[in-house]
């Protein structure tokens, strides 16, 4: 009986902390996309008014995924910058452009995140389960 | 030859009340505390965008992430919160961190403060 529910306490606590692990790297890529969509080509913007982003905006997404990444990169199976370098980043500078990826269809420029977050979960892996579980975290924003 | 396992029901009853108790409380209360580490974070990136807005550390950011805590159940009087740095220019990265302490308690097992930390880093907007 014991063990079975030290077992199930495990698996719980566990479930716990990669539910958090897992919103944390959302609203890190989130975040990322918002900065970077924030970027804009400012002479394109004044020269006719419409929203482009600027060259770097893709870099920049990057390095902000780094740095919201980086406080939680413990938990992570592999490194904030390696995380955010193999991250799918796309930017749609005009608008109405479709996603090939999500299929989304962005009425403005957009930047669009797709990561695979690698996380850590020694208590699964105490069960004979994987030490380390990736999950998928797609996040894009518009500008406006 | 007469057996007795009147007493085996008490026994059986005392190990699930000692094994079963915990288990519920570990759930009740980490589940609690893992809920508020993610309302937490969510308050701590609106701060942070709040903050890239306005250029920095103010009154109104504070504001901002104080009433964003209180509608998730937190007391913002209870969360040490620092803005660095308190005075950001055009594209420079500023963050927001919140530490908060969460009480878990479990009968004959556990009684600790959990630290939730939470932080965000998000890109000035004031060009000055």
């Amino acid at each position: 009986m014991l063990p079975l529910v030290l077992v199930v306490i495990l698996g719980v606590l566990e479930l716990g902390a990669l539910r958090v692990a897992a919103a944390r790297a959302r609203s890190a890529a989130d975040l990322a996309t918002v900065v970077a969509i924030g970027d804009q080509d400012l002479l394109a913007l004044s020269a006719t008014g419409r929203f482009r982003p600027s060259q770097d905006a893709a870099a920049v997404a990057r390095e902000y995924l780094v740095l919201n990444l980086l406080p939680v990169e413990h938990t992570l199976g592999a490194g904030a910058a390696a995380i955010a370098g193999a991250a799918d980043v796309a930017v749609f500078a005009d608008a109405g452009q479709t996603d090939p990826l999500t299929g989304r269809r962005y009425e403005q420029p957009a930047v669009r995140i797709s990561a695979d977050v690698p996380i850590k979960t020694p208590a699964f892996a105490a069960l004979l389960l994987g030490a380390v579980t990736t999950i998928r975290v797609d996040a894009a924003s518009e500008a406006r | 030859m007469r057996t007795d396992d009147s007493g085996l029901a008490t026994l059986e009853t005392i190990l699930s009340v000692v094994v079963l108790v915990p288990v519920l409380f570990s759930v009740i209360a980490f589940g609690g505390a893992f809920q508020r580490w993610i309302a937490q974070d969510a308050a701590v990136v609106q701060a942070a965008r709040f903050a890239a807005e306005v250029g920095g550390d103010s009154a109104e950011v504070r504001a901002l992430l104080a009433d964003a805590l209180t509608g998730s159940g937190i007391d913002p009087s209870r969360v040490d919160v620092s803005i660095e740095p308190s005075r950001v220019g055009w594209r420079e990265p500023i963050t927001v961190r919140a530490v908060s302490q969460a009480r878990i308690d479990i009968p004959f097992i556990l009684h600790i403060d959990l630290p939730l930390s939470s932080s965000a880093v998000a890109r000035g907007e004031v060009n000055r």
